[in-house]
């Protein structure tokens, strides 16, 4: 695995205007994610965890500093390129997984697809690999409403992967889920992980789902706090 | 939990209370009844001002009687031997001077319509003193009556309110001959209003009509019955006429012009209100759906399915009835004693105000609490089926 | 999978809401196809008039006669080709509560100047010899059920003959068509001099004079000679243009076009009203989703593009079956006899269908483009996170 910068930040500032008054989030915050890292952040809630996820995913952007991605800053390519980079780079998978309630199971993992150029028979490809992946290609033809919760979690994540990211940003991934199923997707996520060399950042409450990653941060109050998991 | 009523109050309560959360489908349901309220309120409001102003006109205690198929006074011809006999025809009251008989002749002439600055065709009618005294109602509001032998001209008032050129004093061109207006007459109205009035002599000279009238209006000594004077006139091979009460006359030549606007105006209306029940069914679905949960939870708590029904159905009852009444308002505002006017039978203008009768504000606000009552009823029925069950269900 | 299997899946996800609004957008066309017709059938004599052609009447007003003589003395007017004459005969058939148009005219000067009149081989000829002859319209014709050669007793409801009779005999000629397949042949023409050697109304005068100028351009000059022509004489003239005589003619029923336009304008408004708040409900409710989209990848243009799409896709469905609709109403209604008098060239005409087309365009981008502005300004974190 190389053990390249996948991301840097440098002195990155974000605050949010709520009405007249101003909330800081960060101040100064530097930190670096390595190609190949199983990352999980954990904190209390409203330390900024979501916060850090949006910007690394490009979904949001610093009030000042720098993001560099693979060395080059994401923070000042406009919204269309951004859209681009992020189709191209990145998979997300979010709490509630937030399929596409119209769509069954195989056209929801499709979705990313829409925005690459392939053939029909290459985007089925892609979607019946990302669905046996996950252990789902029996349920290609459900709706989500059919599904169980680890199920629908389970395609959300075949859609993250389907157009094969460089990176996936987890946000509580488990958070909704039971004991077993929580573990069933974290198997997942570190298959993902060790075999296919995906970056992960995740966040998560749990510590138990922070045993799974390589590497654990603390945030607090806008600080990290490293503790070094690898094993 | 208390009983069925204050159950029902306070759902019907919490209903209202969350309308403004759904404002804009809300607003866009009661406007959308509102307009077509209004657009039912104006057909209503012509045809209703139409017939008043004919049913205005005719007299049940005068007859017309007019060339045989002829159908309207423009058409008719009636020479003066004709007159003199039918004066001989039993049923007409007969006064100090004479048999109660007012020949008269009907001319068209150009005038020029305010609105929309084009010709139109104007009744000029001549009448005798005999004629104008057959005329309950008829008053000169402002000059004098024309003189006899003279080249002047009597106007309706609503003559002056919708065509240009009529005013006191003026002067008017027919031909070669020149006309005053000496005089503004009120006819109640009626359809006279419309009219030019002059002496009958003189019009018959004047337009080359020699002795000949068009059409004659005989007091009818019993009210309605014309019997008498059918059957004299079946049977004089000199006269070949048709006889009608002056109410019936009118009622004949307004009926096309009704039933137009009847046939037009309700499918109009009842199309439109199809479309606004689509709209408040949409916006009633709509309440339900995102009263789902509330509703569950009460009847988690005990509350029955019908106060949910019902608080569903007073929504959208009170939707379309402030919707009703707003396009009431709109219509009364807009349309109500405006003035128009249009081709009578006779192929003259007849002016009339739109007038909003009781009627039709009974019927405008009826057909909104039936938009109200349909476009709530299947919703409050999905609503009063809410399975428990979803109060239960967390969905984020 | 492509976008238009999405918009596709968006639009048909809650079937009800689809079916209400699609009929609300069907009622509004219905009524636009229809009373669009309506309106059409009104106006259309109009259209089809010629543009060189001009009316001449009494000054006092069209239904007063105009001296005979003045046929010829129009005829010495600089710019004029033709000129015929017509008389208003007030006729029916039977039943006087069932006027039909009936006119009598100079029948070799008539048929030159409405050259859209067209009779069969030897028809011109044999109603011409014909003191008697009258032609009918094939409309008229076909409602009656006349065939040439039958003997028809027309009546007026204006003249009488010396013996007192009102009805006049007359004898089928021919029935002739428009070359206008579209145009009314709901009348008939018959002999002038039949008619006023008839009748007991003076001798010497005609209802109204027609006449076609050299060219359009001379329209003004020749109908501005006309009326000076016969200033202070003792029957003045009025010339103006076939259209604009038919157009003000029209205008004094009413201001129909006024009341067709408001009450298509207010189903257009309510039908607006209703579907433009349920299509903003619609992405309002998707709101999540769209966040969805736009993390994904999918970038603003083309998430606007999806939720325009869906609207305009609706008001096309509901507007095409509305037009549908109005077209088989409106094909229903023409057939019936009695209307067909009424209103001759009741049909639903291409222009209406090519503008009911841009309003259905019109309906979907403003129902759709304020859902998906606000689609595609949507702040992806503030939408998630309220999950
Ligand atoms: N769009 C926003 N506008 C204003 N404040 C925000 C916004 N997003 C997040 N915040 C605030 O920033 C802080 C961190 O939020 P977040 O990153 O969601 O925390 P976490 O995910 O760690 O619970 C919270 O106090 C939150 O209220
Ligand atoms: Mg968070």
């Amino acid at each position: 695995m190389s053990q390249k910068q996948l991301f840097e930040l440098n002195n990155v500032n974000k605050s949010f205007t709520k009405g007249k008054e101003e909330i800081t989030i960060f101040n100064g915050l530097n930190m670096s994610i390595k190609e190949g890292e199983f990352l999980a952040i954990m904190g209390p809630s409203g330390s900024g965890k979501t916060t850090l996820l949006n910007l690394l995913g490009g979904v949001d952007r610093p009030t000042a500093g720098d993001i560099l991605f693979r060395g080059s800053p994401i923070n000042n390519l406009s919204e269309g390129q951004l859209s681009k980079w992020r189709a191209e780079h990145i998979g997300f998978i979010f709490q509630f997984y937030n399929l596409m309630p119209m769509l069954n199971a195989a056209r929801n993992v499709e979705l990313p697809l829409l925005l690459k150029k392939l053939s029909r028979s290459q985007r089925r490809n892609s979607v019946d690999t990302a669905l046996k992946l996950v252990g789902l290609e029996a349920r290609a033809g459900h709706q989500p409403s059919e599904l169980s919760g680890g199920q629908q979690q389970r395609v959300a994540i075949a859609r993250a992967i389907v157009s094969d990211p460089t990176f996936l940003l987890c946000d509580e991934p488990t958070g909704d889920l039971d004991r077993a199923t929580a573990v069933e997707i974290l198997e997942i996520l570190q298959l993902l992980n060790r075999e296919f060399g995906k970056t992960i950042v995740m966040v998560t409450h749990d510590p138990a789902a922070a045993e799974y990653a390589s590497r654990c941060l603390h945030l607090d109050k806008g600080e990290f706090i490293e503790k070094d998991l690898a094993a | 939990m208390g009983s069925l009523i204050s159950q029902i109050q306070a759902v019907v309560a919490m209903n209202l209370r969350s309308l403004p959360q759904r404002i804009w489908m809300s607003l866009a349901t009661l406007f959308a009844v509102a307009i077509v309220v209004a657009v039912l309120l104006a057909f209503l409001s012509m045809a209703n001002g139409f017939q008043q102003t004919v049913k205005n006109t005719g007299s049940e205690s005068l007859a017309v009687i007019l060339r045989a198929g002829s159908q309207a006074e423009l058409n008719s011809v009636i020479t003066r031997d004709q007159v003199n006999l039918l004066s001989e025809a039993p049923g007409i009251v007969r006064g100090d001077k004479g048999p109660k008989v007012s020949a008269e002749l009907y001319v068209t002439v150009d005038g020029i319509k305010r609105s929309s600055q084009t010709e139109v065709n104007l009744p000029l009618r001549g009448i005798s003193e005999s004629g104008i005294s057959l005329r309950e109602g008829f008053t000169i509001i402002e000059g004098r009556m024309f003189e006899p032998g003279k080249n002047e001209i009597v106007v309706g008032s609503s003559v002056l309110r919708e065509f240009s050129g009529f005013e006191l004093g003026n002067s008017l061109r027919f031909g070669k001959t020149t006309w005053t207006v000496v005089g503004v007459f009120e006819a109640g109205a009626s359809v006279f209003a419309s009219e030019l009035w002059t002496d009958v002599r003189t019009l018959q000279s004047q337009f080359n009509r020699g002795s000949s009238a068009q059409v004659i209006r005989v007091a009818l000594q019993q009210p309605g019955d014309i019997g008498a004077i059918t059957e004299y006139i079946d049977k004089e091979p000199r006269l070949n006429m048709d006889v009608k009460t002056e109410a019936e006359y009118y009622q004949e030549q307004a009926k096309a012009m009704s039933d137009m606007i009847f046939f037009l105006g309700w499918p109009l209306a009842i199309a439109m209100a199809l479309g606004a029940l689509a709209g408040a069914l949409n916006t009633m679905y709509n309440s339900v759906a995102q009263r789902a949960v509330e509703i569950a939870t009460l009847r988690a708590i005990g509350f029955r399915g019908v106060s949910a029904f019902l608080g569903t159905l007073v929504e959208s009852l009170v939707l379309a009835f402030i919707g009703g009444l707003l396009g009431t308002l709109a219509a009364f505002l807009l349309f109500d004693g405006i003035s128009a006017s249009t081709l009578g039978g006779s192929f003259t203008q007849i002016v009339f105000s739109f007038e909003l009768s009781s009627d039709a504000f009974v019927q405008g606000i009826t057909l909104a609490m039936i938009i109200g009552l349909v476009g709530g009823f299947f919703p409050a029925l999905k609503a009063s089926r809410v399975p428990v069950m979803v109060a239960f269900s967390v969905d984020p | 999978m492509t976008d238009t299997y999405l918009v596709l899946k968006n639009l048909t996800r809650n079937k009800l809401r689809l079916v209400l609004n699609c009929f609300a957008i069907l009622i509004a066309f219905l009524l636009f196809g229809a009373l669009g017709s309506l309106q059409h059938a009104f106006t259309a004599g109009i259209e089809l008039s010629a543009d060189n052609r001009l009316i001449v009447v009494n000054k006092i007003n069209f239904t007063q006669p105009l001296p005979i003589a003045y046929v010829n003395k129009v005829r010495a007017i600089d710019g004029i080709s033709k000129v015929t004459h017509a008389n208003w005969f007030g006729a029916y058939y039977q039943d006087a509560r069932r006027p039909m148009v009936g006119l009598a005219v100079d029948g070799d000067s008539y048929l030159d100047i409405y050259d859209n009149i067209l009779l069969s081989d030897g028809g011109r000829e044999a109603w011409l010899k014909e003191r008697q002859g009258v032609i009918v319209g094939e409309r008229m014709a076909h409602m009656h059920g006349w065939k040439v050669g039958d003997r028809i007793p027309i009546s007026s409801n204006i003249f009488s003959q010396a013996d007192g009779s009102t009805v006049w005999d007359m004898v089928i000629s021919d029935i002739f068509r428009d070359k206008e397949p579209s145009a009314d042949t709901n009348f008939l023409l018959f002999h002038y001099k039949y008619f006023i050697e008839t009748q007991t109304f003076g001798k010497d005068w005609v209802g109204w004079m027609i006449l076609t100028t050299e060219d359009s351009s001379l329209n003004e000059r020749v109908a501005k000679a006309i009326d000076t022509n016969f200033a202070n004489s003792s029957t003045e003239t009025d010339t103006s243009t076939e259209k604009a005589f038919n157009r003000s003619f029209l205008e004094q029923v009413g201001s129909i076009g006024l009341i067709i336009t408001s009450v298509i304008f207010a189903a257009f408004f309510t039908i607006l009203l209703i579907v433009g708040n349920s299509m903003a409900l619609s992405i309002r409710e998707r709101t999540r989703e769209i966040a969805v989209l736009k993390t994904i990848g999918f970038a603003a243009p083309r998430i606007f593009g999806m939720v325009l799409a869906e609207s305009i896709s609706l008001a096309l469905i509901g507007g095409l079956l509305g037009l549908g609709v109005a077209v088989m109403l409106i094909n229903g209604a023409s057939s019936n006899p009695q209307l067909q008098s009424m209103l001759p060239n009741l049909i639903v005409p291409p222009s209406i269908l090519i503008q009911a087309l841009g309003y259905m365009l019109a309906l979907g981008l403003i129902t759709g483009i304020f859902p998906a502005l606000r689609a595609m300004r949507l702040n992806t974190i503030d939408a998630l996170n309220r999950g």
